[in-house]
Order: C-alpha cells, then sequence, then structure tokens
C-alpha cells in the first residue's frame, strides 16, 4: 500500500531544514521553530529549476484537465437542469392547457398570467400561511432543541441512552409521521383517549376537523418531526464552546444566568443563526406530512405555498398559473436565500476568526 | 449540604423535562408498532386499545405479499406490488446515493486541495436545498414528459443526485480537510499521478467518513416523498407512495395494513441513523460547528 509507504518514509531529506529558508542548512542546536518536511512548493521550485520549461507547462495543464475532471460532473448536472428555468419562464408567459398536445402549441399571453397570479388573494394567503408555519415551527423546535440541548450538553448517566432516542423523529419518513399522527389524532383517537383519561373527563378536541386547530397540529408536526435538527445542532455547539471562558466567569463569581447570557449565547451565534434559517426555508418548502395529513383542509387552513402550488397544477390543471406562481415564489425565495447565505457566510467567518485567534493563543 | 441538594434538584428537573420529551417521541412510535400487529377490529376501538389482547401478523402477510383474504378489491388494488415498490426504493435511493457521494467527493476533493470552488460558490450550492422544490416541480414534469423520463427510474435518479449533491459536497470536504496536505505531497514525491494519489491514498484515509455520508445521504433521498409524487405515475412507485396509495384508495382506514407497511419503511432508515449519529452533526452543520 503506497499509504503505508509514505509514512514509513524516513523524513531524511528534510531534516535540519526549515520551510521558509529552505535554501540554507540550519546549523546544529540553532532556534528554527519550523522544522517540517520539505514543503511541497520548495520541491516543485526545485524541480521546475533543473528542468525544462516545456515540463513545467505539462505539469500545469495536468491539474488544469485533471480540476476540469473534477468538476465536469457538476457541470452536466447543471447543465441538464438548464432547460427547466427556460420552460418554467416560457409556460408562465404562454396560456397552455392540458387539451393542447404539444408544449410549443400555446399561445403568448405575456404577463397577464402573472397578473392572475399576483392578484390571486388565495395565493398571497397561501404565502403567508407558509411563513406563519415556517417562523412558528421554527421557533418551536428551536425553542424545544435549545432547551433539551442545555439540559443535556453536560455529561451524565443516560446521556447516550436519551440522545439516541431524541433523534429518531429526525430519521423517520415524514409520510409516515404523518400517518401515524392521523392515526393519533382523530376524534375518538388515543391522544384525546389518554387526555380523558388522565383529566378524568371526556375530552373532545377535534385535532383535525377544526380549522385553527388543524393549522397549529400541522405545525406540531414539523416540530415533532425537526426539533432533534435544532437539538443536535446546538449540542454540538455547546459540547465545544472552550470549558476555559466559563470556568473562568466562575471563578470570577458570575452566576449561571450571566455566564448562559454573557458567554454562551453569544459564541453560539453562529449555531443559532444555522439552525433558524436552514430550519425555517425547509419549513416553506414542507409538502409531505401537510399534504398527506389534511390535504390543505378543513378549508384552506393548512393550504401553505407548496400545497397551493401543488392544488393548482395537479389537482386543477391550470399549469400556465402554477408556473408563473412557482416563477413568483422562486424570485422572492431566491432573494431570500440570497440574504440568507450571505447572513451564514458572515456567520462563518466569525466563526472562523474566533477559532483562528484561539489557535494562535499558547 | 445546600449544594448539594441544589445538584440533586436539578438532576431530577432534568430527568423529569427529559422523560417527558421522551414521551412525546417515543408514544407516537410505540403507536405505530402496536397498531401494526393489531386486528382490524381494535384499529377503531373507543377506548383505544393501547395493547392488543390479540397481536397477529397478519397486517405484514397482507402487506408484504400483497394478497388479501378477504379484503375489498379496493383494498387490493392499492396492495400491488409491495416488492416492486420495495426494489423501486432500493434501486433509486442507492443509485442516486452512489452517484451523489462519489461527484460529491470527487468536487469535495478539488475544493479542499485546489480551490475548485470558491467559498462564496460552495455556500451558493446551498441553494439546491433551500429553494423549496415544488417551485421547479412544474417545469420538471414537462421537461421530464419531453424527455421521456416520466415515470422513469433514470428520471427519479437524476433529480435526487441534484439535490443530495450539496450535502455531499459539504459534508465530505469536512472529512477530506482532516487530512494533511503532507499526505499527497509525500505521494507525489514518490510519483504518483494524480488519480492514483485520489484513490491510494485520501480515498483509504476519509472511507468511513464517506460510508457515513452515503448512509446520510440514503436517509434523504429513501424518504423523499414530492419529487416522487410528481414524477411517477405507475410504473415507478417508491415506497412512501405506495403508503400514500393505501390513503388515497381506502379513504384511510386501513390503519393495521398502513402502520405494517409504515414500519417497514422507518425501521433501516432508524438502523441506519443510530449508526451514524456520531456524524449526522457534520450533514448538517455545514462546517458551522467545530470540534
Amino acid at each position: 500500500m503506497l499509504v503505508q509507504q509514505v509514512i514509513l518514509l524516513p523524513p531524511s531529506q528534510g531534516e535540519g531544514r526549515c520551510a521558509p529558508c529552505a535554501d540554507t542548512v540550519a546549523p546544529e542546536g540553532s532556534l528554527c521553530t519550523d522544522l517540517t518536511w520539505p514543503s511541497l512548493d520548495f520541491m516543485i521550485e526545485r524541480s521546475a529549476m533543473s528542468t525544462t520549461v516545456g515540463v513545467r507547462q505539462q505539469r500545469r495543464s495536468g491539474i488544469a484537465l485533471f480540476k476540469w475532471t473534477l468538476l465536469t460532473p457538476l457541470f452536466v448536472l447543471l447543465l441538464f437542469l438548464l432547460p427547466v428555468f427556460l420552460l418554467q419562464l416560457y409556460f408562465s408567459v404562454h396560456a397552455w392547457t392540458v387539451y393542447l398536445t404539444n408544449w410549443w402549441e400555446a399561445d403568448f399571453v405575456g404577463f397577464e398570467t402573472f397578473r392572475a397570479v399576483l392578484t390571486d388573494p388565495r395565493f398571497f394567503w397561501s404565502f403567508l400561511r407558509s411563513f406563519a408555519f415556517a417562523g412558528l415551527s421554527t421557533l418551536g423546535c428551536f425553542l424545544i432543541g435549545f432547551g433539551l440541548a442545555l439540559l443535556m450538553y453536560r455529561p451524565f448517566k443516560g446521556h447516550g441512552f436519551f440522545y439516541a432516542c431524541f433523534i429518531l423523529p429526525m430519521l423517520t419518513v415524514p409520510i409516515v409521521i404523518a400517518y401515524t399522527f392521523e392515526m393519533l389524532l382523530y376524534q375518538k383517537g388515543p391522544l384525546n383517549g389518554i387526555l380523558s383519561m388522565l383529566l378524568g373527563t371526556d375530552i373532545n378536541i377535534m385535532w383535525l376537523t377544526n380549522p385553527t386547530i388543524a393549522a397549529f397540529t400541522v405545525i406540531g408536526l414539523e416540530i415533532w418531526n425537526w426539533t432533534p435538527f435544532a437539538f443536535i445542532l446546538l449540542l454540538a455547539g455547546l459540547a465545544a464552546l472552550p470549558h476555559e471562558l466559563v470556568e473562568a466567569a466562575q471563578s470570577l463569581g458570575a452566576s449561571r444566568w450571566r455566564i448562559f447570557w454573557e458567554i454562551q449565547l453569544p459564541l453560539l451565534r453562529p449555531v443559532i443563526f444555522l439552525v433558524l434559517i436552514l430550519r425555517f426555508l425547509e419549513a416553506i418548502g414542507e409538502f409531505a406530512k401537510t399534504w398527506a395529513l389534511l390535504q390543505g383542509g378543513p378549508g384552506s387552513a393548512t393550504e401553505t405555498m407548496p400545497l397551493y402550488l401543488y392544488l393548482t397544477t395537479w389537482q386543477f390543471f391550470r399549469v400556465s398559473k402554477g408556473a408563473a406562481m412557482s416563477y413568483t415564489v422562486m424570485v422572492v425565495m431566491v432573494a431570500v436565500v440570497l440574504v440568507a447565505i450571505r447572513v451564514l457566510r458572515r456567520e462563518k467567518h466569525a466563526l472562523d476568526r474566533m477559532y483562528h485567534r484561539a489557535g494562535e493563543q499558547p | 449540604m445546600r449544594r448539594q441538594t441544589k445538584r440533586k434538584l436539578y438532576a431530577v428537573f432534568r430527568f423529569t423535562m427529559l422523560g417527558l420529551w421522551f414521551l412525546i417521541v417515543a408514544f407516537p412510535m410505540y403507536w405505530i408498532i402496536a397498531t401494526s400487529f393489531k386486528p382490524a377490529h381494535e384499529w377503531f376501538a373507543w377506548p383505544p386499545v393501547y395493547w392488543s389482547r390479540t397481536p397477529t401478523l397478519e397486517n405484514y402477510r397482507i402487506v408484504w405479499t400483497g394478497q388479501a383474504s378477504s379484503s375489498t378489491t379496493r383494498e387490493t388494488a392499492s396492495l400491488q406490488k409491495p416488492w416492486i415498490a420495495l426494489g423501486n426504493s432500493l434501486v433509486i435511493s442507492l443509485t442516486a446515493t452512489t452517484l451523489s457521494v462519489a461527484f460529491g467527493t470527487l468536487l469535495a476533493y478539488g475544493v479542499s486541495r485546489y480551490r475548485l470552488l470558491s467559498e462564496a460558490r460552495m455556500f451558493n450550492l446551498l441553494m439546491f436545498r433551500m429553494i423549496p422544490p415544488i417551485v421547479v416541480a412544474i417545469p420538471l414534469t414537462l421537461y421530464y414528459s419531453t424527455l421521456h423520463l416520466l415515470d422513469t427510474v433514470v428520471g427519479l435518479v437524476i433529480v435526487y443526485t441534484i439535490t443530495t449533491l450539496p450535502y455531499a459536497v459539504w459534508m465530505t470536504k469536512s472529512f477530506v480537510d482532516e487530512v494533511p496536505r503532507e499526505m499527497e505531497q509525500a505521494a507525489e514525491i514518490l510519483g504518483a499521478s494524480r488519480w492514483r494519489t485520489v484513490w491510494e491514498v485520501i480515498f483509504p484515509l476519509v472511507r468511513s467518513g464517506v460510508l457515513a455520508t452515503f448512509l446520510f445521504i440514503l436517509i434523504l433521498t429513501w424518504s423523499e416523498y414530492l419529487m416522487a409524487l410528481i414524477l411517477s405515475k405507475t410504473d415507478v412507485v417508491t415506497l412512501p407512495i405506495q403508503l400514500s396509495k393505501f390513503e388515497g384508495t381506502t379513504e384511510g382506514r386501513v390503519y393495521g395494513r398502513q402502520a405494517a407497511l409504515a414500519v417497514g419503511i422507518t425501521f433501516p432508515l432508524i438502523i441506519v441513523g443510530c449508526l451514524i449519529r456520531k456524524h449526522l452533526v457534520r450533514g448538517f452543520s455545514f462546517g458551522m460547528v467545530k470540534r
């Protein structure tokens, strides 16, 4: 095996030679802190100096070829996907119905469909509902996940058991979650049964048929499904915080509350942003559970944006309207996502700087 | 003394809260397993049957053999081809995951060592994941119908490969970053070609990481629902779609059968997830959690 050869190779050529001042052999016993192997750049430079320009060029074109080979799959996939976006634009400015056999026979209508979409109150409400759904479920996931993480970030007996149990909802197939909760939540179902038993009276909450309650039921499902996500990330974040800071604050007499607000929370900011942003964006696109459980009903209480898009296109067969609608949504979402990515990058840089600085100190 | 009581109180508080959440998590899980062993008359009983007194394997038999002894024609219609659905799910998710992880690993290596994609582009790659997939569903359907990819295995494999690629790249990159560069430098000095370096030096070192990524992405592709719903009709039915067909054809009133199928779909994922539970954070955190 090549790996073993590499590991067993004695670093004889590099001994006594430091990388920054590679040409001079360090005198015996001198203080050269950077005693490393000869760097690759140094080797290349050496070989380049001793060989002709042709070899150097060959090497460079070799790297280019290698890089392009690595990139090819991504390019092929992107190229394959490109017509999708063009088609989307085409359909949103043409009136196409399923009665036309070929899609290129549709009539050009310009921005008529877009106007219909933008003045459609149902679309507006579904969009708003999606944002409310995403906001509330994100908040729920975050608060519960953070609470659990705070309870669990210091080791205790049973830690492994609780951790393994708490990640289970995230591993469950969304559609299975929907059907499981349908079995649990129907009016004469086990959840009402347990509540009746505990409270001693006959409880008949209409989890799935009362519009207001149903909306919150769907949010609850999302929270149940994705709290593990917030939990594992925040737990890992908390566990990775440097102990020294907390210990220093403790020895200075800071209360636990103050340590949490002034040390742990600020240091956790990147992870918190990551959890909130990812959860929010994925919740906006949530389709499987809401659709399988309620199909947008009762009435239109749970008709979020993805559901309304699906209904328009696959139930009402208004393909052009659906395309214009998804184009509108895409524009809005791309704007939102670009902002989100900016925030994530900023946080990542802050984090990298922080750890870089910490690494510098002995 | 006071400190000790305080600590004890906290332990009790912690145990209570964790136990409460444990019940919330575990009860639905328990219920679906319990329901899968219940005979038909216990599905809707009031008060609910928490533990079946006459457990039966009938549900599993019907769901996985596709033969019902005394059921309606509507139910048998939805019970067709359970093994075909399983086969489809396996083929699609395994192929898509393999492709995604293979491409992802190569890209991640390029990014880590040759700055193939700038940091900004790496983040923009996340767009595939962050934009709701429904917005491309309509043009994708029409595009696929033009290419005759609708209702085929290949079509779904392509979509899944694209949608999981960002996770694959980010996750494998975190593993490749941990391999010291000196490895390649040494290999190059010894005269290994670039591909040989990737295959014989880097890959053996990140193998366990690649396997973790593979399992992680397998979870995502196995449970995908929306694209499978939109891009398949009759021929290519994955397990989640098969499960939802029960709902459609029988008005959701065959809880025992649904539960039996649901347990079958979820069980492998839970095993896989518990195997890679240490790596889940890495898959989701995009390098934002240092360790």
